[in-house]
């Protein structure tokens, strides 16, 4: 059977966008993830957020049904505590079975919006 | 040695002189005695729910969890009486025993019942009033170590003030509540989005037995939740919300939820028509000048108004606004910055919650403020049971010297 994807993932250039522009939440600056699960195992994944001047936070945790993608939001986390947003961060994507995953940022703060999506780095 | 005292956020951290878990009334009063005539001060403390200091000492902290159980049942006039150290849930369900209930509950059944009277807790709904007003009666220990006993068909003022009390008056042993039948409720949790929650408010307010909503401020969606009797929930329709949970059971069993998240919160009651445009200036603001900090929720919940001295909901019909905070963030300046928008609105605090208020500020905003603290004065002439944090709440000093 094909394995899709890694355990582990980094994310190194994180900073939400403080501003938005035009309605919300379609149109709200967010980071996000997104996750595919490819596999039969619904997917435990662990996320742990690093700052520049504080201890890493964490661990956020978010099932991905098997067969299933799930796009999170960097802005909606709140447990164990809301990320700030304008603020650099990086984390690390950690899952009990293999996933693969991909970061965006929207940024909205002027009307031209801006969109980036890059993939993260498999680490295992 | 004394161990440390930590309120459920963690915001609130005290070591007291002793702690005392007496067994029964006589070993309480003897001990409020001795600490009257050794000039010393006694609080009483609950689950530790609260997160502002009203249980903070360094000298005598009185726990009641011995206190526990139904002490007397009239079935024809529902009426329950019960040691006061029982905690919420375990009232709930001896009530649920005896085919009784409160008539609505708040988020959380983890309060000991005299610790959420104590501060006026309260759930949703414009029909309902706060816990407290199941209160009919009781005893408690005053600052002389006298056991006094408050029937309301003798002393319906002191029930008045009794109602919402702050552990001001005395220590309560008892607690005699008039209930009612026991009944069971729909639950659904919806998300929509917040300016179609707010278009239909009236109707959603009107037409659920229990609603409330949470809004989210970054991403403008709001968590909407209503509570009906299910054979009328068969109608409840919103049109523009999606259904995401939906549980049935004894009302005890779904009003209140797990938090297992832990928080900070500032909560503040509004007259109910000023609820809606306080609402959309608290969202501007958090939107303008505190997303970066605040992810959490915002909540929105509707009260009856009530006769209780100290109640938030005092003459009227109330809207009570809270903000959430992650309670390993900072709250403070985000708290503060609200406050004035709350008081701009005529905004009474939630004694549990963190607000800023002194005395000075308190004193207009509840009509018996005066009478309630004439009868603290006569339960507690000697301010046993004052901390520094109640005395500047209350604006009244302590007569007896402090222990040294
Ligand atoms: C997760 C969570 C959810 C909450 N949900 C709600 C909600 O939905 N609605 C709402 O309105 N509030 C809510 N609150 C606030 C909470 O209900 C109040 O702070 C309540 O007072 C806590 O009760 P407690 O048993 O922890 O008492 P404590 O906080 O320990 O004490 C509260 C007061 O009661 C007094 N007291 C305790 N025992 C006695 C006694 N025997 N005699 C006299 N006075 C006494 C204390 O001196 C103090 O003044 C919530 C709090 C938390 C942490």
């Amino acid at each position: 059977m094909k394995i899709i994807g890694r355990t582990t993932w980094a994310i190194p250039g994180g900073r939400i966008p403080l501003n938005s522009t035009g309605p919300e939440p379609d149109f709200t600056s967010n980071e996000e993830l997104c996750i595919l699960n490819a596999g039969y195992q619904d997917a435990k994944v662990e996320i742990t957020v690093f700052y520049e001047s504080r201890d890493p936070v964490g661990p956020y945790r978010i099932t991905v049904p098997a067969k299933r993608t799930r796009h999170v939001r960097f802005n909606d986390l709140i447990a164990p505590e809301a990320m700030p947003l304008d603020t650099d961060y990086a984390c690390i994507v950690d899952s009990d079975v293999a996933i693969v995953v991909q970061f965006n940022r929207r940024d909205t703060s002027r009307a031209e919006n801006a969109l980036m999506g890059v993939m993260a780095f498999p680490v295992d | 040695m004394q161990q440390e005292w930590t309120n459920w956020s963690g915001s609130l951290r005290f070591t007291p002189g002793s702690t005392e878990t007496p067994s029964d009334e006589e070993e309480l009063a003897q001990l409020v005695c001795r600490a009257a005539s050794d000039g010393r001060t006694v609080r009483a403390a609950g689950a530790g729910h609260s997160s502002s200091p009203l249980v903070q000492t360094e000298d005598i902290l009185v726990s009641m969890e011995r206190f526990r159980g139904v002490e007397h049942h009239d079935p024809g006039a529902r009426e329950v009486t019960v040691k006061s150290g029982m905690m919420l849930r375990e009232a709930n369900r001896a009530f649920l025993d005896l085919g009784l209930a409160l008539e609505n509950l708040g988020d959380v059944d983890l309060q000991s019942l005299v610790g959420a009277i104590g501060t006026g807790t309260h759930g949703t709904g414009r029909r309902f009033h706060i816990l407290s007003h199941h209160l009919i009666g009781g005893r408690l220990v005053n600052g002389r170590g006298e056991i006094v006993e408050f029937p309301m068909e003798r002393d319906s003022e002191f029930v008045l003030a009794a109602r919402v009390a702050l552990g001001a008056l005395g220590i309560f042993t008892a607690l005699r509540l008039r209930l009612v039948p026991a009944f069971r409720l729909h639950r659904r949790e919806w998300c929509a989005h917040i300016e179609d929650c707010l278009a239909d408010l009236d109707r959603l307010i009107e037409e659920n037995r229990n609603f409330d909503f949470y809004w989210y401020p970054r991403s403008d969606e709001a968590k909407l939740r209503t509570l009906n009797f299910p054979e009328e929930d068969q109608k409840t329709t919103i049109p523009y919300a999606r259904c995401v949970k939906e549980m049935s059971g004894w009302s005890g069993e779904v009003i209140p939820r797990q938090r297992e998240l832990r928080f900070d919160e500032i909560e503040f009651f509004f007259p109910a028509e000023a609820g809606p445009r306080c609402f959309r200036e608290v969202r501007k603001r958090v939107k303008a000048r505190h997303r970066k900090s605040v992810g959490w929720r915002v909540l929105y919940r509707t009260i009856a108004a009530d006769n209780a001295y100290l109640s938030g909901a005092h003459s009227r019909d109330s809207v009570t606004i809270s903000l959430h905070q992650n309670n390993t963030l900072p709250y403070d300046e985000y708290f503060r910055d609200i406050e004035h928008i709350f008081r701009d609105y005529g905004g009474r605090p939630h004694w549990g919650k963190k607000h800023y208020l002194k005395a000075g500020d308190l004193r207009p905003l509840y009509p018996m403020w005066d009478r309630f603290l004439e009868l603290r004065q006569r339960m507690d002439p000697e301010g046993v049971f004052l901390n520094p944090y109640l005395s500047e709440l209350l604006g009244c000093g302590r007569t007896a010297p402090l222990h040294a």
